[in-house]
C-alpha cells in the first residue's frame, strides 16, 4: 500500500502548494493558457515562444521602467474545458494582471467571470469580432484587426484597384465559427463598395475533393476569391485545380492562410496568391521593430532562421501589453486590469516600428493591415499595398 | 474484524447502502462534500464541478452500455440537445433553471427514444454506426439551424438564480451541480434493483432468454436509451449554466468517445466505477500537466518534449489499466476494500 500512501502525500502537497505566495510589487505577471498541443499547436508553439522571447527582451531592454515582467504559461490543448481550468489555476496561483488565452471558445466561456471577478486584461489568439466588443467583453482585446476588418481591408483593396468593369468576388469558407465569422459583414461591405458577390462556397475544414467547388467557381467566373476559415487544406488544392481549369481568378486569404508555409506548399503555383496580414513578415527590411526582433533572435536563438506570422502576432501582443502598462505607470495609477483596459482604449497613432501600421485601438481592436502578394521565385510574400486602415 | 453480514429481510439484502460501515462512510462523505467548497480554491472547485457534470453524463452511458449491453457513439449529441434546450428556454422564454434543466433532460430523452429504435434490429458495431449517425446529424443541426441554435456563435446564457441570488461562481455552482448529481446517482442505484433494472441486465446477458422469461425487448432497449439520454440531457443543462455559453463545437464526436473511455476505464455497469472513470480521465491529464510544470523548473526546455509526451503517457496509462484490470477501476476499488476488510488474514 506504500504507493497509495505516496499518492496521498502527493495530493496533499498539491493542495497546499496551490494557493502559492503572491508576486512581489515590482514584478508584473502575465499568465497564458497556450494551445501548445492539440489542433491549434501549429500556431500555439510559436505564439508561446514569441511571448517568452518578448518578455525576456522587454526585461533586458528595460521597456517597463522600474519593473520586471514575469511570464507564466500552461498548455491547454485547445480544449475549452481544460482552458478554463488552466485560466483559473493560473489566476489562483500567480494572480496575474494580464492573461493570454488560447481560443475564441475560452474568451467566450471566461467572459462572465472575467467581467465580474477576475478583471484582468485579456489578449488572445482570436481575431473573432465577438471578442472585440467593449460592452460585453470590457477586458478583452484583439491584437490587430478582426476577421471582418481583414475582409474590409481586402475588399477595399479590390475596390481601389478595379478596372472599368465591376469586380466579381467570391467567398470560399469553412462551416466553422472561424470560417463564418466575417461573412455577414463582408456581404454588407462588398455591397457598399460596389462589388458583386457572385458565389459563396462553403466546405468542411480540410476537404480533400474540391472538384465540384472549383466547377462552381468556373461557372461564376469571379475575379477574386477570398478564403476564410482554413489554414492550409484545401487552399492549395483549390488554387491548383483552378489553374488547371484555366481560371484567371486571383486568390486571397486572411491572417492564418498567409504564412510562408502556403508558398512552400504551392511551389510555383503560389505566384499571384494574395492576402491580408496585419503584421510585417520576419524577413522584411526597413522596419526597426522587426529588425529588433531579428536581432534578439540571432542572439537568443541563433538556430532559428525564420519565425512564422503567429510568432509576430505573439510578439505584437506582448508590445501591446507593455504599451498599456507604461501608459498606466505614466499616469501614476496602479497596474490593474481596469486601468490597463482603459489605457488600451486611449492608444492612438502608436508607432510600432513597422511591426504593423500606426495602431489606434477602437472597440478594443486595431483595424490595420496590409495586402501582400506571393513571390514564388523567392518564396516570400511582398507588400502589394501600403498599410490600409479600416474602422 | 467484520466476519459476516447477517440479513433478516429481503429489503435489507437489497438496500443500496448495506452495512453500517458503508452508511457511516456515506455520512462522512456527505459532510466532507459540504465542507469542501469552503476550503478549496477556484481551480479545484471548477474541476470538481466539471467532473460532476461529466460523471452524470457518463453514468447515463453506463446505464446503456454497462447495464443493458447496448452501445452509443452519440452521447455527446444528447448532451448537446439538453444544453441547447435549456439555453433556448432560458434565453427566449425566460424560464428559470428549475424548469429549463429538466426540460433539457426530457428533450434529450425524446431524442434518445428515436435514436434507440434501430437497436431492436441491430446490435454491436452496427448499432454503434447507427448512433454515430445521430451524432453527426445533431452536430449538423446545432451548426446550421441558425434561427434556433444561434449557429456557430451559439447562445450566451445568464446565470441561474435561486431566490434572486445568481449562481455565478464556482462555489455556488458546486452546490447546484453536486445536488443534482447526487440525486441522479441515487436514482441510478435504485433503478438497478428495480424491475426495469433487472430487465436491463437480463437483456445484456442474453436477450433471447430475457424475452422468453417475459421481458419486452423493444420496450426495455428503448427505455435504456431514454434513461441514458435523459442523464446526458440533464448533464447538458447543468453544463450550460456552468459554462454560460453553448456552441456546436462543445459536443464533438471525440467527447462521445471520451465518455465511452470513462465508462470502460471506470468499470462497465458499476456506479462508483463511473465516478472513478470520470476522475481518472479528468485528473490524470491535469496531474501530468502539473508534473510537466514542476519539471520545467529544473529543465526549462522540457516543455517541447513533455507536452506532447503527456498525451502518450495518458494513452499508455489507459492501456495498462485495461490490461491489468479489465473490469476497470471499480474492481480495483473492490479489491482494495476486501484487503482492508480481511486484513491481516489475507495478503
Amino acid at each position: 500500500m506504500s504507493h497509495l500512501k505516496r499518492g496521498a502525500t502527493f495530493l496533499l502537497a498539491l493542495s497546499v502548494a496551490l494557493p502559492a505566495a503572491r508576486a512581489a510589487d515590482d514584478v508584473i505577471t502575465i499568465g497564458a493558457c497556450q494551445p501548445i498541443t492539440g489542433r491549434f499547436a501549429f500556431a500555439g508553439v510559436a505564439l508561446n515562444a514569441a511571448l517568452v522571447d518578448f518578455v525576456a527582451y522587454a526585461n533586458e531592454k528595460g521597456l517597463v521602467k522600474g519593473k520586471k515582467l514575469a511570464y507564466v504559461f500552461e498548455d491547454s490543448g485547445y480544449d475549452t474545458d481544460r482552458a478554463v481550468a488552466c485560466f483559473k489555476r493560473l489566476m489562483a496561483q500567480h494572480s496575474p494582471v494580464i492573461m493570454y488565452g488560447e481560443s475564441t471558445g475560452l474568451g467566450k466561456a471566461i467572459a462572465p467571470e472575467l467581467t465580474s471577478r477576475y478583471k484582468v486584461l485579456y489578449g488572445s489568439t482570436s481575431f473573432s469580432s465577438e471578442l472585440a466588443d467593449p460592452k460585453t467583453h470590457p477586458y478583452s482585446f484583439v491584437s490587430g484587426p478582426t476577421y471582418s476588418d481583414q475582409f474590409g481591408i481586402l475588399l477595399e483593396y479590390i475596390a481601389r484597384n478595379k478596372g472599368a468593369a465591376k469586380p466579381r468576388v467570391a467567398f470560399f469558407y469553412s462551416d466553422t465559427e472561424f470560417g463564418k465569422d466575417p461573412i455577414p459583414f463582408a456581404r454588407k461591405r462588398a455591397a457598399e463598395l460596389g462589388l458583386d458577390v457572385v458565389a459563396e462556397v462553403v466546405t468542411k475544414v480540410g476537404a480533400v475533393d474540391v472538384t465540384s467547388e472549383v466547377l462552381q467557381l468556373k461557372k461564376t467566373q469571379p475575379d477574386y476569391v477570398i478564403f476564410q476559415g482554413y489554414v492550409l487544406a484545401p487552399i492549395p488544392e483549390v488554387v491548383r485545380a483552378a489553374r488547371d481549369f484555366g481560371l484567371k481568378t486571383k486568390f486571397m486569404g486572411t491572417f492564418w492562410s498567409m504564412d510562408k508555409s502556403i508558398i512552400d506548399k504551392l511551389g510555383q503555383d503560389a505566384d499571384g496568391y494574395m492576402g491580408v496580414n496585419p503584421y510585417a513578415y520576419y524577413y522584411e527590411e526597413g522596419a526597426p521593430g522587426i529588425a529588433a526582433m531579428r536581432a534578439w533572435n540571432q542572439k537568443a536563438h541563433p538556430e532559428e532562421k525564420y519565425r512564422p506570422s503567429s510568432y509576430i502576432q505573439g510578439w505584437f501582443t506582448g508590445m501591446v501589453y507593455v504599451e498599456a502598462i507604461n501608459r498606466v505607470l505614466a499616469a501614476k495609477k496602479p497596474v490593474t486590469g481596469e486601468n490597463l483596459a482603459a489605457a488600451l482604449d486611449a492608444i492612438k497613432d502608436w508607432d510600432t516600428g513597422g511591426v504593423t501600421g500606426k495602431v489606434t485601438f477602437v472597440d478594443h481592436k486595431a483595424g490595420v493591415g496590409r495586402v501582400y502578394r506571393a513571390n514564388a521565385q523567392k518564396g516570400v510574400f511582398e507588400p502589394a499595398s501600403d498599410w490600409i486602415y479600416v474602422k | 474484524m467484520l466476519i459476516g453480514n447477517y440479513k433478516e429481510t429481503y429489503a435489507s439484502d437489497e438496500a443500496v447502502f448495506r452495512t453500517p460501515a458503508v452508511r457511516g462512510w456515506m455520512v462522512a462523505l456527505a459532510v466532507a462534500a459540504m465542507v469542501f467548497p469552503f476550503v478549496a480554491g477556484d481551480y479545484l472547485l471548477y474541476l470538481v464541478n466539471l467532473m460532476g457534470v461529466l460523471a452524470l453524463a457518463a453514468l447515463g452511458l453506463n446505464v446503456l452500455i454497462g447495464f443493458t449491453g447496448q452501445i452509443s457513439l452519440g452521447h455527446a449529441a444528447f448532451m448537446g440537445v439538453g444544453s441547447y434546450t435549456a439555453a433556448i428556454l432560458a434565453t427566449r422564454f425566460g424560464l428559470s433553471f428549475w424548469l429549463s434543466i429538466p426540460a433539457g433532460g426530457v428533450a434529450a430523452c425524446a431524442a434518445g427514444m428515436i435514436v434507440g429504435v434501430p437497436s431492436l434490429r441491430i446490435r454491436g458495431l452496427y448499432l454503434a454506426i447507427a448512433t454515430l449517425a445521430a451524432q453527426v446529424i445533431f452536430e449538423w443541426a446545432f451548426t446550421n439551424w441558425t434561427s434556433v441554435t444561434g449557429g456557430i456563435r451559439g447562445i450566451n446564457v445568464p446565470p441561474a438564480r435561486i431566490l434572486g441570488a445568481p449562481i455565478d461562481d464556482d462555489r455556488r455552482a458546486y452546490f447546484l451541480i453536486q445536488a443534482v448529481v447526487a440525486v441522479h446517482f441515487l436514482l441510478a442505484a435504485n433503478l438497478r434493483r428495480s424491475r426495469w433494472g433487472r430487465a436491463f441486465v437480463a437483456v445484456r446477458d442474453r436477450d433471447i432468454a430475457a424475452e422468453i422469461v417475459g421481458v419486452n425487448l423493444f420496450r426495455t432497449k428503448i427505455l435504456a436509451f431514454m434513461v441514458s439520454s435523459y442523464y446526458a440531457g440533464i448533464a447538458g443543462g447543468l453544463w450550460v449554466y456552468f459554462m454560460k455559453v453553448v456552441t456546436p463545437e462543445n459536443f464533438p464526436l471525440s467527447l462521445s468517445i471520451q465518455y465511452l473511455a470513462m465508462v470502460v476505464v471506470g468499470g462497465l455497469g458499476s456506479i462508483p466505477g463511473t465516478i472513478f472513470g470520470t476522475v481518472f480521465m479528468t485528473m490524470v491529464p491535469e496531474l501530468l500537466k502539473l508534473g510537466t510544470g514542476l519539471a520545467r523548473a529544473v529543465w526549462p526546455d522540457a516543455q517541447s518534449y513533455l507536452f506532447p509526451l503527456r498525451d502518450v503517457v495518458f494513452g499508455v496509462l489507459i492501456v495498462v489499466f485495461l490490461i491489468f484490470e479489465p473490469h476497470g477501476l471499480a474492481e480495483m476499488w473492490n479489491r482494495l476494500k476486501r484487503f482492508f476488510a480481511l486484513w491481516p488474514f489475507e495478503k
